[in-house]
């Protein structure tokens, strides 16, 4: 029955195009097509640059209102958007970057698009123009950022690069370019200069007091350029908070985007809905369905529900079982099971005082610390954690093989092709146990296994290793802990297990993990051979030759025995059959990478 | 009793510290709110840490963070609370719960005056056959709904209620096999509830039966479920029902003025049917209110001008009969836009919804369609709060009723020669509600915490979804909202139905 009537709707949906095409074909948006699908929380802010703001539950409603000159597709490729503008790389070292706006780019209250939004975007990114005596207050009793004297944009983006253009970028071409001057080589230039653009004359009108847009825009900049203190503090102080919403505020400039989408309606904890903006829109890829409606809808099952009642079109449960059962057994839908962006691994610590895996507890032997960490990888089944906890969400799971590529990225296949991480994970215990008797250890070994306690698939897989390695002669030990994040790092355990979350493909990004020095090395991992490739990485700017490079400290790590890949998080996105042209992306905005090209059925005119 | 009241208010001060106290400490230690970042490998992790950590003072121990929040709760005392903010969405917790406890109290109130409602009807009725296949069988039912987790009845309610009934209406036939089932399983409710000889029963069971079974037939066959009306014939039939049972049970049918006067805004109601038809094409929210407030008065006026010696039972009478009648009419014309509603391209012929308070494309539809969309996202929710919260009224009132019925005053009452009806309705009935009205107001302040599992099943964003979104996150400041109000209100509802014992049985004296 759920069937027929989808059937229905869709033969409708292609009768209503056809009809429609003709008056439509300026734009391509099918009128009176509306869609509704479920994310699991509410938007909250409309700037996710700040710390608070920075949640996906922002971004992917964000994505569809703000545009910007590049985006991911769900291969992981950076695609560029060159209808918004266009970039590029002036000079390598000292980096120069131009970004140039196209013209009549518009926000979409009308007003353009131009060098002062781009302008302030930096200048409240990269935490330049903050006061260097501003110490963030936050109100002890309540947390809230206090509105300060001194000037302090609460960026979130501080420390990821953009803090090294500490010049005041110049502009120029009609007002549609800036140009970004870095203080030092960041070869993830692409992804540094990015976020959601904040319109600068809404907030020149909020801080400042000016009514025309224009004039607003131009006290912004005057601002900045004279570093004027007492403007920019009212500038800081609303770019912070001005734009935390729970529910359509009573000005409507608060939401105003540079996207094929503006916000129509947004009632708190309830809904957003949006609609596009048809022929004034320029700035990306027109979309096909004239209204998108997102409901949050926090509960997994709850939303898969909804979907089997027509109530939305598209969700992205959290992935259990019984969720997967249900929506499984509905008619007239499509689930898709894809690996998501986070990875679980485990790690072995070499700095652990006594610890299994320290050379120190053998005599300061490099080789014998290497053997048993070797055996310890070996004797791993990965294949019977897969099948037991992941295969049954995601029939198509397979063993996560690269330190530093996430599967499917580009790259992934020629690392894992040379790594050497095939002889490891296999269970192979008995091949384990000689590898331990050839360094004359014979007795069981205790290895000390940090785990979230409050995590069930962790302690399973807990369960699956403390067999699997036992009759290699490992004595897994249960140290897991609910605050086991606070103790990484601490040097207390011989092993950790928990997942990595990718949130994009800078090829830097796992510097800060395997580096002898880096920010998020808990394992006291140190080679120097690794830390000087990571030096060249820095200032390689060749795709191909960083991929190389990357596949060769991959390989170092694997012949290190650094320790285990194992899965990524399964997912779960559920869909209507009769939406098309409707992926999952590993990244976010996940599954709203391509709303533009979404296609729903039209719905009748309603009551 | 002013003391008294003093002395309670004051030990609820202490009570609310030293639990808070400990809640603080509990909810500080629920979770790691720095868990999302540990994990995270965006190239300033150390830094977003560091930032969160300020920001929450998350380097202060919990037993010296709680003072840290104590005092913004202090300031409640100047008229400027300040429980601080939701670190996950900014927001004030002073804003927070008040949106959550709104939508909480639109959910849980209907549910319990239902729960209410029925629970101590069913209950008094099995007290009256006590030991009877009726009570057993709704003693059996009562608790094997009680015992079923929520969660699954939830579930199970939008499978069958929503998902089944919704395509159940693409194509609204009954099968005779159906109807035969649903006419019989009411019949043996219907005979088991009438009690008496074997041929009563007989005879009331096959009427209810074969009533139902006729009257679903028929609606089928006319359509009935797609574009639903009652009209002034069946508002008229209804109308003069209800006039009777309220006569019975308030005054007993012998009391003809009241019965006639009630009879007669019966009357009245089905002809205000027509003019009405057209007031509330125009009239929104408080116009119908009000219109109905008009019409319960008019009743009123209408039992006073039948007069008599006891004409206040007479206008109380006609004023209940006014109301019920007026609701019939409303109920009506709601109707009158569910077929426009179902049809409409935001419902797509499936009315009953799974999630949320509304439907969005329909939200400035007006307030009738408002109205029906209400509803229509009510209805599961509420039957599942009805379901689990039934079980519990049914038994108060049955014990209490029967540990009424066997005093020696309802002897009295007998012995004086008093009919049946008036010996229980007048006598049991009154003092067996004492007890249950010292439940109620602590079931009251415990609704405002919001039911946990419901709320979040049904997506709906009362003070349940709060608290365990809240948990989720670690977002202490919010837990510790939602404790302070739901503490206070429970400490509170205490003291009132200690008051409310006191003033209702003379027997209690609390000031002792």
């Amino acid at each position: 029955m759920k069937l027929g009537m989808l059937a229905k709707g869709a033969a409708l949906a292609a009768v209503a195009s056809v009809a429609l095409s003709a008056c439509t074909a300026e734009t391509g948006i099918v009128e009176n097509s509306s869609l509704t699908v479920a994310w699991n929380q509410p938007l909250f802010s409309f700037n996710a640059n700040t710390s608070s703001g920075n949640a996906t539950a922002n971004a992917v409603i964000l994505y569809m209102t703000q545009d910007w000159f590049n985006y991911y597709d769900d291969q992981q490729n950076l695609l560029k958007n060159e209808k918004f503008g266009k970039y590029e790389l002036v000079s390598q070292d000292p980096l120069v970057v131009k970004y140039t706006l196209n013209k009549d780019i518009t926000w979409s209250d009308g007003v353009k698009v131009d060098d002062a939004d781009l302008l302030l975007h930096w200048g409240a990114l990269s935490g330049n123009l903050n006061d260097p005596d501003a110490d963030p207050q936050y109100d002890e009793e309540t947390g809230v950022i206090i509105p300060s004297d001194a000037v302090y944009f609460d960026s979130v983006a501080i420390g990821g690069g953009i803090e090294q253009i500490t010049q005041q970028p110049e502009t120029g071409d009609d007002f549609r370019s800036v140009t970004l001057k870095y203080d030092q080589v960041l070869v993830d230039w692409e992804l540094i200069f990015s976020g959601n653009m904040m319109p600068a004359h809404v907030v020149g009108t909020l801080a400042l007091g000016i009514d025309d847009p224009q004039k607003a825009k131009d006290a912004v900049v005057a601002a900045i350029t004279d570093k004027d203190q007492v403007a920019l503090v009212k500038i800081a102080n609303v770019w912070n908070t001005s734009f935390d919403l729970t529910a359509m505020p009573e000005d409507p400039s608060l939401v105003i985007g540079t996207g094929a989408y503006a916000v129509t309606d947004f009632v708190q904890d309830e809904y957003i809905t949006l609609k596009a903006r048809g022929a004034e829109y320029k700035a990306g890829p027109q979309p096909k369905v004239e209204s998108i409606t997102v409901r949050w809808i926090p509960d997994a099952l709850a939303s898969v529900q909804a979907l089997a009642n027509g109530e939305v079109s598209i969700t992205l449960p959290q992935a259990t079982s019984d969720v997967l059962a249900a929506a499984q057994a509905l008619d007239g839908v499509t689930v898709v099971n894809q690996p998501g962006a986070t990875y679980e691994h485990i790690d072995l610590v070499f700095n652990k005082e006594g610890g299994a895996f320290n050379p120190a507890t053998y005599g300061g032997d490099e080789d014998t610390a290497k053997v048993v960490r070797q055996a310890f990888l070996t004797a791993i089944n990965v294949n019977e954690v897969l099948d037991k906890l992941i295969k049954p969400l995601q029939p198509n799971a397979a063993w996560d093989q690269s330190q530093v590529f996430l599967p499917g990225a580009p790259g992934y296949d020629e690392a894992v092709a040379g790594n050497g991480s095939e002889v490891y994970g296999q269970g192979d215990a008995a091949a384990a146990k000689e590898m331990l008797e050839s360094v004359d250890i014979t007795e069981p070994i205790d290895v000390c296994f940090l785990f979230s306690s409050t995590n069930t698939r962790r302690a399973n897989e807990y369960q699956l290793y403390a067999e699997q390695i036992a009759p290699a002669g490992f004595n897994l030990v249960d140290c897991s802990d609910p605050g086991w994040g606070a103790l990484l790092g601490s040097g207390t355990y011989d092993a950790s297990l928990f997942g990595w979350q990718s949130t994009s493909t800078a090829v830097t990004a796992s510097d800060a993990t395997f580096r002898s020095t880096g920010g998020n090395n808990f394992t006291g991992y140190a080679n120097p051979e690794v830390d000087a490739l990571y030096d060249q990485l820095k200032v390689e700017f060749d795709p191909a030759k960083q991929k190389s490079i990357l596949g060769q400290i991959d390989k170092l790590l694997w012949d290190d025995a650094y320790g285990m890949t194992v899965f990524q998080f399964p997912e779960i996105m559920v869909h209507d059959a009769a939406l098309t042209n409707v992926s999952s992306s590993p990244l976010s905005p996940n599954f709203f990478w391509n709303f533009w090209e979404w296609e729903a059925p039209s719905a009748k005119a309603s009551a | 009793m002013v003391p008294f009241i003093l002395r309670r208010l004051v030990t609820i001060l202490g009570v609310l510290i030293a639990a808070s106290y400990l809640f603080y400490i509990l909810a500080a230690n629920a979770g790691d709110p720095l868990e999302d970042l540990r994990a995270s490998s965006q190239r300033n992790r150390e830094q977003l840490i560091e930032n969160r950590t300020a920001q929450l003072d998350l380097n202060v121990a919990p037993p010296i963070r709680y003072f840290y929040w104590a005092g913004g709760v202090s300031k409640c005392f100047v008229g400027k609370c300040d429980l601080g903010e939701d670190w996950v969405s900014g927001q004030q917790v002073t804003s927070m719960i008040p949106h959550a406890m709104q939508s909480t109290i639109k959910l849980v109130l209907i549910a319990l005056v239902l729960a209410i409602v029925i629970g101590v009807s069913i209950g008094v009725i099995s007290a009256l056959r006590q030991y009877s296949g009726f009570d057993y069988g709704v003693t059996l039912a009562a608790f094997f709904m009680f015992s079923l987790p929520s969660f699954w009845v939830a579930v199970l309610l939008k499978q069958w209620g929503a998902i089944g009934f919704n395509d159940f209406l693409a194509e609204p036939h009954f099968p005779i096999l159906a109807l035969a089932l649903i006419g019989a399983a009411l019949g043996v409710v219907g005979g088991s509830a009438a009690g008496g000889a074997w041929k009563r029963r007989l005879s009331a069971g096959g009427l209810v039966g074969a009533g139902a079974a006729v009257l679903l037939y028929s609606l089928d066959k006319g359509g009935w479920f797609l574009d639903p009306r009652l009209g002034p014939v069946v508002i008229g039939v209804l109308g003069a029902g209800i006039a009777v049972l309220v006569t019975f049970l308030a005054t007993g049918l012998s009391n003809k003025r009241a019965l006639y006067s009630a009879l007669t805004v019966a009357a009245a109601a089905t002809i205000a049917w027509f003019p009405l038809q057209q007031a509330f094409r125009f009239s929104a929210g408080a116009a119908v209110i009000g219109t109905g407030l008009g019409f319960v008065v008019l009743a009123g006026v209408i039992g006073r001008l039948f007069g008599g010696p006891d004409w206040r039972i007479s206008v109380r009478t006609s004023a209940l009969t006014g109301g019920l009648a007026y609701l019939l009419i409303f109920l009506d014309f709601a109707m009158s836009w569910w077929q426009r509603y179902a049809d409409s391209g935001a419902i797509n012929g499936r009315p009953i919804a799974t999630v949320g308070s509304v439907t969005p494309q329909l939200a400035d539809s007006g307030f009738w369609v408002g109205t029906v969309d209400t509803y229509t996202h009510m209805v599961l929710p509420v039957t599942a709060l009805v379901l689990i919260s039934l079980a519990s009224y049914t038994r108060y009132a049955r014990a209490s009723l029967l540990e009424v019925m066997n005093l020696d005053y309802i002897r009295t009452a007998r012995a004086k020669g008093l009919p049946e009806r008036a010996v229980i309705t007048r006598h049991a009935f009154r003092n067996a509600l004492i007890p249950l009205a010292t439940i109620i107001p602590l079931d009251l302040a415990g609704l405002f915490g919001g039911a946990v599992i419901t709320e979040t099943v049904f997506g709906w964003n009362g003070m349940g979804r709060l608290f365990i979104e809240a948990l989720r996150h670690v977002s202490v400041n919010v837990l510790m909202g939602y404790f302070l109000v739901t503490a206070l209100l429970l400490l509170i509802g205490n003291i009132v139905a200690d008051v409310l014992y006191a003033v209702l049985d003379p027997r209690i004296r609390v000031d002792a």
